[in-house]
């Protein structure tokens, strides 16, 4: 994934595209976590997802979140949101975290997506089977830590 | 001085429109508009505690001072991912 390509884009993520940088020689782990538009919410059939955000200040903390989580964890971290409607079976975010070893890769990958739910500007509104559309409750946003 | 709160995600229904002008007194703060705003518009009001406000460069706090022509985006809570 090339460090100058936008960390917000419009569309489902190509979750392939960010597998095709190779690791470095350094590199024993690599995780790669995908969030995917799923077709249940609280038992509610689901048939898409509109994505909403802030779009600069998503994107500067979703770059916010590769620097901070590179320094925390000694990885090499990428990230990245969609925005836009997205239908079931859909990559919404990806989190790509490599490192010499599992246990810090594994960590970054799981601080970094935590982060990414809290921490960033964007919003789901929920298209349901029987044709209604809801925002999705939220968590009051919070600072990268 | 006026300030224009610029509404994200469902803020936008709560406000029923992309943008609002609020008319302050010179020297408020980002806590006073919010206030503002809560006794306008009700759906807010119940959300106000689990909202933030961003200027430019980032989320500011309450008692970040406003200046005329402000622009301060209004973000609900927030449920990416």
């Amino acid at each position: 994934m090339a460090a100058e390509m936008p960390r917000l884009r419009e569309g489902a993520l190509d979750v392939a595209h960010f597998l095709a940088d190779a690791p470095s020689a350094g590199d024993g782990a690599e995780v790669l976590f995908s969030g995917t538009v799923r077709n249940l919410h609280e038992g509610r059939a689901v048939t898409a997802i509109r994505y909403h955000a802030h779009a600069a200040l998503a994107e500067q903390r979703l770059r916010e979140i590769e620097t901070e989580g590179a320094a925390k964890f000694n990885v090499t971290l990428r990230v990245a949101h969609a925005v836009g409607l997205l239908h079931v079976g859909d990559s919404s975010v990806v989190v790509l975290a490599r490192s010499g070893h599992r246990g810090e890769t594994f960590e970054a990958a799981r601080w970094a997506i935590d982060t990414i739910k809290c921490a960033v500007p964007v919003w789901k509104e929920e298209h349901y089977a029987d044709g209604s559309v809801v925002f999705q409750d939220g968590v009051p946003i919070e600072t990268i830590a | 001085m006026q300030i224009y709160i610029e509404p994200y995600g469902p803020a936008r229904h709560w406000l029923g429109q992309n943008s609002v002008t609020l008319s302050m007194g010179d020297g408020l703060c980002v806590a006073d508009a919010a206030r503002l705003l809560a006794e306008r518009y009700p759906e807010f009001a119940e959300q106000a505690q689990r909202c933030a406000f961003a200027l430019a460069d980032g989320i500011v706090p309450a008692s970040q001072n406003l200046h005329d022509g402000a622009r301060l985006a209004l973000i609900p809570p927030v449920s990416g991912g």
